[in-house]
């Protein structure tokens, strides 16, 4: 396939203000790539560049090339680029409104290119009814003028306004992106139907209906392309700290775990990478040295660490009781800012693996890396990352230590700041789980708190040393659910804030799949199923990790009638626990 | 569960006693050289009645009795002490770092532990006692060293079950030394046996340096009540047991009573089985 069109180091500036910064983008023919990001980050600029719509005369400053075909849009004579723009690139604008002039009908505005070409009136016309006929526009419309329509309607009249001169490329800026969701589906249709065989460029912050309409997905973000990557590899699983985010943030049928955002707003960046002031994984190099968009395996990324990092990393992790195998050479990777669930009946090895894991117990074989370093003894550096929250959290306080020590004591021990400061920043770690931080409660002991008080108290106590990492064991199986839903919000908050990364285990598979990216099985010291959470729940391989799911709790309302099918399911249930226990 | 001792202290009747006396005597040993004539001076007036000059009258040599009295006070105190701080250190010492050892150093400790157990070692301190016949420094050594076993035992114990507890792990996890468990983790949960180790053998101590004495086993220039209750029952037959013998015996059996007391209640509120609505 050849390239249709191409481009290469594109850059936007607005005075100051610089919209684009390098972007480099190739479109194949026929293909169609989508490009995704928030508001704010150049889609636009980057669709009225490739039509140069936008120039000196609107105080901006492109420079770079756009080869379509060959030719470098931005250098040739505005006679050849005339020829060019409809007839071989159309737009179908994002602004609905300014894009269709009130005074004409909209059957006139269609015909406009046509007749612009030199197609004598009576046949454009005849196109023209064509294409909107194709488009979905009901014949009464036909001779509508704009302010009739609705906005699917008028959605409709662009697309044919863009497809009637039979370009072989058209930009498509936010597409459906203000249509419901009935009209955003037949929108879709339309254009998958109508634009098969030409290149697309779809501009959205519609990430499902990029989804559907492209093959492949560069994500801008602060004027730059950060990750490109074929569409499902990008969807399943992105590895620039953006892509990530703009997902978590998307509301969607897919995954499971509730609706995450982003640290901080958009904002410009003098030096580094765009994003470094909201990635919770920069590190000095990105503030200083803008990355380049490299190829990493299937996809292209623009990140200094080479995309989320595998922040712990445990291999074939054995733990032997005589003769009994808590954990069999148990292997799983826990990325940055991501929850890991770990799911499993009790005396699956889950204890046991995060306590080998943080080095409570000396496991026999396997290896534990941080950051990519194998872990060889575990000091104050290793558990100023790595923090732990206690299956039973009254048993892990000390009843000789008051609120205030026993969270303050991880600063004792890594001897951090004078005392007054140390106080400060337990309060400030008490104020973000919801607790009180004066005088009466910090001096309180372990046994005058209720279980929701302790089990926060040792969460604070777990978050102030800023780990990055934490691996909860079952952080919430103490509490009621109201309390619980706050540990856990409060968990998720702090990933979006801090990037932890957290292994959270539990054996309420209905609490993982909300709080999790990705799901693990345990059974029998073994993990047996591991994936994305939404896919594991809706589509799980193991015949234990159905039984998980049918046995989780849910608040439908259904008393079987006839107790004989009851029976008959319960059978199913016992036979296939004999058969996975066997 | 967390203790407060003072608290205990104050509102127990057996504590508060038993405080009460123990500090009484401490005052008493504190101001001996105040409130008393020269404990050792001989004098003429030989088994004197009580008197204002001599509120306990005098022995067969003229001595104040008084005097020897609180001066005795000090020598109990100071074996007391000395021995409750040794062999607690020696037990705690021991027995922690047995259990956190462990390994062949356990074992070695262990049976040594054992050992001591199954010796008689009353016996044995006479015997050393008798055949050294040590100063009241040497004699605190010697108490010590056939006191600690007892205190180990319990303290490993512990310190094993302790060990494996969570709020132990969490400080592990957090990055803590050994050093920082053990000192600010181990022994401050060690704190209610520690205590009653102490105030055990604090009491033990005052009763075996009194027997010693009292056999004639001690440093002559050494004033102790055990040796006053030897000399005192040469004279059984004249009527000074009234101001020497009889004072001699309560003050030790008080200063004996008012440890047991204090073991007794703090007992109690290290285990909350045995009192009545601790939680």
């Amino acid at each position: 396939m050849r390239a249709m069109l191409k481009i290469k180091d594109l850059k936007v500036s607005y005075g100051k203000l610089r919209v684009l910064k390098g972007v480099n983008l190739e479109i194949r023919e026929g293909e169609c790539v989508g490009v995704i990001g928030e508001s704010g980050t150049g889609k636009t600029t980057l669709a009225l560049s490739i039509m140069r719509l936008i120039g000196e005369n609107d105080g901006a400053n492109v420079g770079g090339e756009i080869l379509y075909k060959g030719e470098n849009l931005l250098k040739i004579e505005e006679e050849v680029l005339r020829k060019i723009r409809w007839n071989n690139i159309s737009i179908v604008f994002q602004n609905k409104e300014d894009a269709l002039n009130p005074v004409y009908s909209v059957l006139d505005q269609v015909k406009e290119p046509l007749i612009e070409k030199g197609v004598d009136k009576k046949e454009a016309t005849e196109r023209a009814i064509h294409f909107l006929t194709e488009v979905g526009l009901p014949s009464r419309c036909i001779k509508a003028y704009p302010h009739e329509l609705s906005e699917g309607e008028k959605q409709r009249c662009l697309l044919a306004m863009a497809l009637v001169n039979n370009p072989g490329f058209l930009i498509l800026d936010e597409p459906v992106s203000s249509l419901d969701t009935t009209s955003k589906v037949e929108a879709i249709a339309k254009i998958n139907a109508l634009c098969r065989g030409r290149s697309l460029l779809v501009l959205t912050h519609d990430i499902s209906s990029a989804a559907k309409l492209t093959d492949k997905i560069a994500v801008l973000y602060g004027g730059k392309i950060v990750e490109l990557a074929a569409t499902p590899l990008l969807l399943s699983s992105p590895r620039h700290p953006y892509t990530r985010g703009l997902l978590r943030s998307y509301p969607n049928m897919t995954t499971t775990k509730d609706l995450q955002g982003m640290k901080g707003r958009m904002e410009p960046v003098e030096s580094g990478c765009s994003f470094y002031p909201r990635c919770t994984q920069a590190v000095d190099i990105c503030r200083q040295v803008e990355p380049e968009l490299k190829k990493v395996g299937e996809r292209f990324l623009a990140c200094h660490r080479g995309g989320i990092i595998p922040f712990l990393e445990i291999a074939n992790l054995t733990k032997i009781f005589g003769s009994f195998k808590a954990i069999d050479s148990v292997s799983l990777t826990l990325y940055e800012g991501e929850t890991l669930a770990l799911v499993g009946e009790s005396g699956a090895g889950k204890t046991t693996l995060a306590k080998s894991t943080v080095g409570i117990l000396e496991p026999e074989k396997g290896e534990v890396y941080l950051e990519g370093k194998k872990v060889t003894q575990r000091d104050k550096k290793f558990y100023k990352k790595v923090q732990m929250i206690f299956q039973n959290p009254r048993e892990s306080l000390s009843h000789r230590l008051n609120v205030l020590e026993a969270v303050r004591e991880p600063l004792d021990i890594h001897n951090s700041g004078p005392i007054k400061e140390r106080e400060k920043k337990v309060a400030k770690v008490l104020a973000e789980v919801e607790l009180p931080s004066d005088g009466d409660f910090v001096e309180k002991y372990p046994h005058q708190l209720s279980g929701g008080e302790v089990q926060r108290v040792v969460v604070a106590r777990a978050l102030i040393l800023n780990p990055k990492i934490l691996v909860a064991d079952e952080p919430t199986s103490s509490l009621d659910a109201s309390v619980q839903a706050k540990i856990v919000k409060l968990l998720l908050s702090l990933q979006e804030k801090r990037g932890l990364g957290i292994l959270f285990i539990t054996h309420d598979i209905a609490l993982a799949r909300k709080v999790s990216d990705r799901l693990a099985v345990m059974l029998q010291g073994r993990i047996i199923e591991e994936g994305l959470s939404s896919k594991v729940v809706s589509n799980p391989s193991e015949l234990y990790t159905k039984n998980l799911l049918q046995a989780a709790s849910t608040l439908d309302v259904d008393v079987p009638n006839d107790r004989n099918l009851s029976k008959s399911w319960q059978k199913e249930i016992s036979r296939s626990w004999s058969l996975q226990t066997e | 569960m967390h203790i407060r001792y003072w608290e205990k202290l104050e509102k127990d009747p057996f504590g508060k006693t038993g405080l009460i006396l123990v500090i009484f005597f401490a005052v008493l040993a504190a101001v001996a050289p105040f409130a008393t004539q020269n404990p050792t001076a001989q004098t003429p007036l030989i088994f004197k009645p009580p008197s204002i000059t001599h509120p306990l009258g005098t022995n067969d040599v003229g001595q104040d009795i008084w005097s020897r009295l609180v001066w005795g006070a000090r020598t109990s105190f100071l074996v007391g002490l000395g021995v409750g701080v040794l062999s607690t250190l020696l037990a705690t010492l021991l027995g922690a770092s047995a259990a956190l050892i462990g390994g062949w150093y356990e074992e070695v400790v262990i049976r040594t532990v054992d050992a001591l157990l199954v010796i008689p070692t009353v016996i044995l301190v006479i015997l050393i006692a008798a055949f050294i016949t040590p100063s009241i420094w040497l004699l605190i050594v010697v108490i010590s060293l056939f006191r600690w076993q007892g205190g180990a035992r319990i303290i490993r114990a512990q310190t094993l079950s302790l060990r494996k507890s969570m709020h132990i792990s969490a400080a592990k996890s957090f990055g803590a030394s050994t050093s920082y468990i053990l000192f600010r983790h181990i022994i401050p949960d060690l704190g209610p046996i520690l205590v009653v180790s102490f105030i055990y053998s604090c009491r033990m101590a005052i009763f075996m340096e009194a027997g010693l004495a009292f056999i004639g086993i001690s440093d002559p220039s050494v004033i102790s009540w055990g040796k006053m209750m030897h000399h005192a029952l040469n004279f059984y037959y004249l009527d000074v047991w009234k101001w020497w013998l009889l004072p001699t015996g309560m003050a030790l059996s008080a200063f004996i009573l008012s440890f047991t007391l204090l073991s007794y209640c703090l007992e109690e509120a290290m285990d909350p089985r045995l009192g009545e609505g601790n939680a």
